[in-house]
């Protein structure tokens, strides 16, 4: 039992330092900025009183020491600071546009694990047969397509040429739940990578599990199929796919920021692309510490589920 | 036999076909492109122009033989660079005794890794403005630590033979023993990485370029043409689904090519090889030993199970692995 609780202390520690490292790296931004930060963004025509306000509101005038050490402070406070060109709180930024990108994350989550776990063990059942084939060459060609050339296209036959579901989600808001046909497209590309990989992982585990001497060994007991499938050679499946699924969430969070722009959904990840083309750094800093953490969080979760799943993965940890 | 080898086979021409249109055209249209015409009015079908113009009243097809460029030189610089830096850290995170460097050199990896790279490459975008080298260089480094952790986990294995002691022992020199023969053992499963790693890049290239980012607002480039003809997609749809369906093409091509050179490699047992944890195989123990309702599990006879799996018998290899060689293997998909 020792080296489990070492394994979780040090698994715990590693997730602090990434969360630290994220909160450092968003920080250093501004100090990356060429020369003074509040000239450089103050634009192409630099007007005096804008760079003094800018410098005041970045707080220029202190050592980057203590400019941390507040910005931190105030990060523990769940204040994230103010943006530079509404002037509006950084967490009323985020609070707009969290419900949109809540709706589509978890709705993805939702429909992702039942549908690659369903697809990983049908292929698996079929190995070699024309069903798996199938599902493998599509879901190996699909796993690599990014995001916006997938959506495009998909837009492109199914609500321009066919006219079945809206292109866009223009005028819906915050209100996307009461438009379901709005949220198929968006949701639908979001899933297409993540249940690739999954499906792949789940047929892989399950085709081995399959062949290894515990499931002949139930087969000779005169187990039901159905039982040794999901209740003894599912579990080994899923161990590697729960970690495959904190990947995922990378994935996810790349995918928001493109389906958002994509699909006109005021979330999280337009008010992200607003924050870079606009470069206003406190909305970019608030929404790169949230973004960064959840990652961190996520993964860190995702370790510890499969360290159940899979006791031995830990034991080198 | 005969109908898998075929298929194989298929699957490889399938894949070569669909990553050669794009990857031709990329590398070639920029030579018979042509000099550029007048502008024409935007967002228009024919007068010429058998792809339509695209925003700003350009040839789509002229512009379509020009964007390709970016996206795969891009990509190719990216991987490149991001090897030329994994290679040598991966190198001396498996080959060194000092477990202090190698905590130095590979820690600070994991703790990049949790954070997504289209977010790094956002926030530096954000500051900096880069063009397409920097973009290129901004790939690379958020692709490193994933690339480094495989070059070591591949090294490790096989610096843990005992050819490399034999080698150390005979005083060969850290440059013979590193690169001779440890790097040049791991050489395949560095090459099968690289196509993975390839196709990853090519997608963040992509993407980025899409949400504007290493590029110019009116570039001629793939993903580029995507984001800036959407507005006109109802009026005229090539210019937007010529490019989309160019950069579709190449990934997938790119995605199957090394999927079927990986499946034809005479060690790999699967072709899905690539997208499982590569952990070594084991003896095939009761998973979770905590379930009571599952079968007891006899002592191994290796005799009357169906299909007995020679892969599985006694792994000698396991108990020689390097000290640290399981930890790479945790995580890494």
């Amino acid at each position: 039992m020792t080296g489990l609780r070492s394994w979780l202390v040090r698994r715990l520690l590693l997730g602090v330092v990434q969360t630290v490292a994220v909160v450092l790296l968003v920080f250093a931004l501004t100090e990356a900025l060429p020369g003074d930060a509040a000239v450089a963004l103050a634009g192409d025509q630099p007007d005096p009183g804008r760079i003094a306000a800018l410098r005041e509101t970045l707080h220029l005038d202190r050592p980057a020491p203590v400019r941390l050490g507040e910005w931190a402070a105030g990060l523990l406070h769940a204040d994230l600071g103010t943006s530079l060109t509404s002037g509006r709180p950084v967490a009323s930024y985020l609070a707009a546009g969290f419900g949109p990108t809540l709706v589509l994350t978890a709705l993805t989550l939702v429909l992702l694990v039942p549908a690659a776990g369903g697809l990983g063990v049908l292929a698996a059942r079929h190995e070699g047969r024309l069903a798996d084939r199938l599902i493998s060459a599509v879901t190996l060609a699909v796993y690599a397509v990014p995001e916006f050339a997938l959506g495009v296209l998909l837009a492109a036959v199914f609500a321009l040429r066919l006219g079945w579901l809206p292109p866009t989600a223009v005028g819906y808001g915050d209100e996307l739940l009461a438009h379901p046909a709005a949220l198929v497209l968006p949701v639908l590309v979001l899933l297409a990578r993540p249940v690739c990989s999954l499906t792949r992982l789940v047929r892989a585990g399950m085709i081995d599990a399959l062949a290894s001497p515990y499931v002949a060994q139930a087969r000779r007991y005169g187990i039901p199929g159905a039982r040794i499938r999901y209740a003894h050679a599912l579990p080994h499946a899923l161990g590697p796919a729960a970690q495959q699924l904190a990947r995922t969430v990378d994935w996810l969070l790349c995918g928001v920021i493109v389906v958002e722009a994509l699909f006109v959904i005021p979330g999280l990840g337009t008010v992200l692309m607003n924050a870079v083309t606009e470069r206003d750094i406190p909305v970019l800093q608030g929404l790169a510490v949230v973004f960064g953490g959840t990652a961190v969080v996520l993964n860190l979760g995702a370790d510890l589920v499969t360290h159940r799943f899979v006791p031995r993965t830990g034991e080198a940890a | 036999m005969t109908p898998r080898t075929t298929g194989a086979r298929r699957r490889f021409t399938l894949a070569l076909l669909l990553l050669a249109v794009p990857l031709l055209l990329a590398l070639l249209g920029p030579l018979c492109a042509g000099e550029p015409g007048p502008r024409a009015a935007s967002f228009t079908t024919g007068g010429g122009h058998w792809a339509g113009t695209d925003f700003v009243g350009r040839d789509v097809w002229r512009q379509v033989l020009l964007g390709g460029r970016p996206v795969v030189l891009t990509a190719l610089a990216a991987t490149a660079l991001a090897y030329a830096a994994a290679l040598p850290l991966g190198l001396a995170g498996a080959l060194t005794h000092r477990r202090w460097l190698e905590e130095l050199l590979m820690r600070p990896l994991d703790v990049l890794l949790a954070v997504p790279s289209l977010l790094v490459v956002l926030l530096v975008a954000a500051v900096l403005t880069p063009g397409a080298g920097g973009l290129a260089l901004l790939v690379a480094l958020v692709s490193i630590p994933d690339a480094a952790r495989t070059v070591r986990a591949a090294v490790a294995e096989a610096a843990a033979s005992p050819a490399v002691e034999a080698l150390r022992m005979q005083g060969e020199t850290w440059w013979r023993v590193a690169v001779g023969y440890a790097g040049r053992s791991a050489l395949r499963t560095l090459a099968a990485d690289a196509g993975v790693r390839l196709t990853g890049v090519l997608y963040l290239v992509a993407t980025a370029a899409f949400l504007g980012v290493g590029a110019a607002p009116d570039a001629a480039d793939w993903a580029v043409m995507v984001d800036r003809n959407r507005t006109g997609m109802f009026v005229q749809p090539w210019a937007v689904a010529l490019p989309a369906v160019l950069i579709m093409a190449l990934t997938m091509g790119a995605n199957l090519l090394c999927d079927a050179a990986l499946g034809r490699g005479p060690r790999r047992r699967r072709p899905d090889r690539a997208d499982r944890t590569a952990r070594p195989d084991r003896p095939a123990g009761p998973l979770r030993p905590d379930h009571s309702s599952g079968p007891p599990h006899p002592a191994p006879r290796p005799g009357p199970l169906p299909g007995p799996r020679p892969d599985h018998l006694p792994a000698t290899d396991d108990a020689t692995a390097a000290p640290g060689a399981g930890r790479t293997e945790k995580s890494s998909p």
